[in-house]
């Protein structure tokens, strides 16, 4: 399994099929934000996203949209804040600002927040 | 001064004859004339779906608002066609809605094309300086235009110690109250223009109201932001550096400034287009929407996360709200024109307001527009007649004007840009409160004292 950094580095891909996402890595999920929605619930009760962890990867499913491909438009992403397993999540210089563009051929361009894209934590 | 008073939405001259001459107050007050009752409810449908569709239903209303808002303009298009053979209105309002989308997409995209950048370390008066800076060039370049153009920069200034509250003074301020001086500036005011309202009649009428206001809602936010800074010390570095990316697109800015002017009736060789229902007017602004569009930097789109959602819905929306409040403007200017004296500008202010916090506040101005010039007997579809209002009747139309624009900031529904700064504010990780936590905490014990003031010293037993 790689870390974040290590698919940062890589410019390793994840993929989305619909409204589900895959991510090659695992990590715990602080905040989110997809379109409008900015969500820091990730309980089993809500019922707008679940997140399903497995060995390597991460799985995110999103209820209230049927193709990301449709939603996020170019200058779009979906931003998550995240911290690699295993790292002191109450830290916040191991916090981790992602965005997640949806592509050709189900993938998912994964990279580090620019400059200019705010998501405060 | 430029002759505004015979510019038309459309800017041809033909169509203005042919509406000024078929049209006659005694003939838009007839009962005859009239439209049923029953031809507002589109319009009141529309309105309350508007009102309640992102707040209660936003997936399915995300989904179906262009069907929703198309079908029911076209009830209302149905309706004249067939039943009143009245295709002068439809025309009329036709035009008006081009040159108002050709205004909105030009300023909202060329605004997207450019990038500020400010590295300052945030205090109280820098963030007032910028909500004062938003508040004037807002008369420039939209209430839009400007709330694009500087609510990233303001997020990212203040992103050590942000709170709910600096976005909700940023709305206050540069998505509404700034906008108030200029036609340019708030989307009501603009519809007015092109009824025939002279372009700088608003800033001579409205000024000395405009400036206290923004001046005490400014002086409360340093109060609130001052309390707040002292507890929220960083030690990060800054350069001080103020950045600016994206210059062509000011200068595409400028030319739909200027554009706004280009028009047969204000200047003699500008050629009319009759009987296309726009001019050359509306061709330069949809040409800088593209111009815009296809020039701006890829960066900077990326850093603005640029989209056409809100400018289309604007679009779509303003399809439908254009068409059935055809039948609303003309049964309110004939019931303003029995009630006659019962009506005041006090009144007129508090209803424009009220409905302006709740409805888009563009139709609402433009309601209460035909509802004053009816209680006078004149028509607000022809521009002679909006012209002798204006200069009759001043503080009706500026009543009306200030009610529109300042009351805009009562919720997130009551002008355009105000939805558009809380979805960048969330997709920028900013929790903000819900619709009633905006009013209850914030809009209505901040704002309506200050507009019960404004109403207390200038409309008040006046008229």
């Amino acid at each position: 399994m790689k870390s974040i950094n290590e698919v940062l580095k890589e410019k390793k891909s994840g993929l989305y099929f619909g409204n589900r996402v895959l991510l090659p890595f695992t990590c715990h999920i602080l905040k989110l934000n997809i379109e409008n929605d900015l969500i820091t619930d990730f309980s089993p009760s809500c019922k707008g996203v679940h997140v399903s962890e497995n060995p390597d990867f991460m799985e995110i499913y999103f209820y209230d949209y049927k193709d990301l491909g449709d939603v996020i438009t170019k200058y779009e992403a979906i931003k998550i804040i995240v911290v690699e397993k295993g790292k002191d999540i109450f830290n916040s210089d191991n916090y981790i600002k992602l965005a997640l563009h949806p592509e050709e051929n189900n993938q998912l361009r994964i990279e580090q927040l620019g400059e200019n894209q705010i998501f405060i934590v | 001064m430029i002759a505004s008073q015979d510019v038309f939405a459309i800017g041809n001259q033909e169509l203005k004859d042919t509406l000024t001459t078929v049209t006659t107050p005694e003939e838009s007050h007839s009962a005859a004339h009239l439209p049923s009752a029953f031809m507002v409810l589109p319009f009141i449908v529309l309105l309350a779906m508007i009102a309640t569709g992102p707040l209660f239903y936003h997936h399915f209303w995300e989904k179906n608002y262009p069907i929703i808002a198309i079908l029911l303009g076209l009830v209302t298009v149905f309706y004249y066609l067939y039943f009143l053979n009245d295709t002068h209105s439809l025309l009329h309002t036709a035009a008006e809605y081009l040159s108002f989308i050709a205004l909105l997409s030009s300023l909202f995209v060329a605004s997207g094309g450019i990038l500020i950048r400010v590295d300052r370390k945030s205090t109280p008066w820098l963030n007032a300086g910028i909500l004062l800076f938003g508040s004037v060039i807002a008369n420039i370049i939209g209430t839009t235009g400007a709330s694009m153009l500087l609510i990233r920069p303001f997020i990212k200034i203040n992103k050590n110690r942000i709170k709910p509250y600096h976005i909700v003074f940023f709305i206050f301020l540069v998505s509404n109250i700034g906008g108030a001086l200029t036609p340019i500036g708030d989307p009501p005011l603009f519809l007015g223009f092109l009824r025939g309202v002279e372009f700088f009649w608003v800033i001579q009428h409205v000024w000395y109201i405009w400036l206290p206001t923004i001046l005490v809602v400014t002086a409360i936010f340093i109060f609130i932001d001052s309390r707040d800074v002292s507890s929220s010390e960083t030690e990060t570095k800054y350069t001080g550096k103020i950045e600016f990316k994206g210059m062509k697109n000011v200068l595409f800015l400028l030319i739909i400034v200027i554009s706004v002017f280009i028009d047969p009736a204000v200047i003699s060789w500008v050629p009319s287009l009759s009987p296309l229902p726009i001019g050359i007017r509306e061709i330069i602004m949809f040409s800088m929407v593209v111009i815009s569009y296809r020039s701006a930097d890829e960066y900077i789109l990326k850093a603005n996360e640029f989209n056409f959602e809100p400018i289309r819905e604007v679009a779509y929306l303003f399809v439908g709200i254009f068409a059935t409040m055809i039948p609303a403007l003309q049964l309110i200017s004939h019931e303003a024109n029995v009630l006659g004296d019962k009506l005041n500008p006090g009144i007129f202010y508090w209803a424009t307001g009220v409905l302006s916090s709740f409805l888009d506040n563009a139709p609402t101005y433009l309601n209460f527009l035909s509802a004053e010039m009816g209680k006078f007997g004149m028509n607000v579809n022809i521009p002679a007649e909006v012209l002798r209002f204006e200069q009759l009747h001043p503080i009706y139309l500026s009543a009306i004007s200030v009610a529109a624009v300042f009351f805009g900031a009562m919720t997130y529904i009551g002008n355009g840009p105000n939805f558009m700064v809380k979805s960048i504010s969330e997709r920028s990780g900013i929790k903000m409160p819900s619709f009633f936590g905006y009013m209850i905490k914030y809009s209505i014990p901040i704002l309506i004292p200050i507009f019960t003031i404004v109403w207390l010293v200038f409309y008040f037993q006046k008229g």
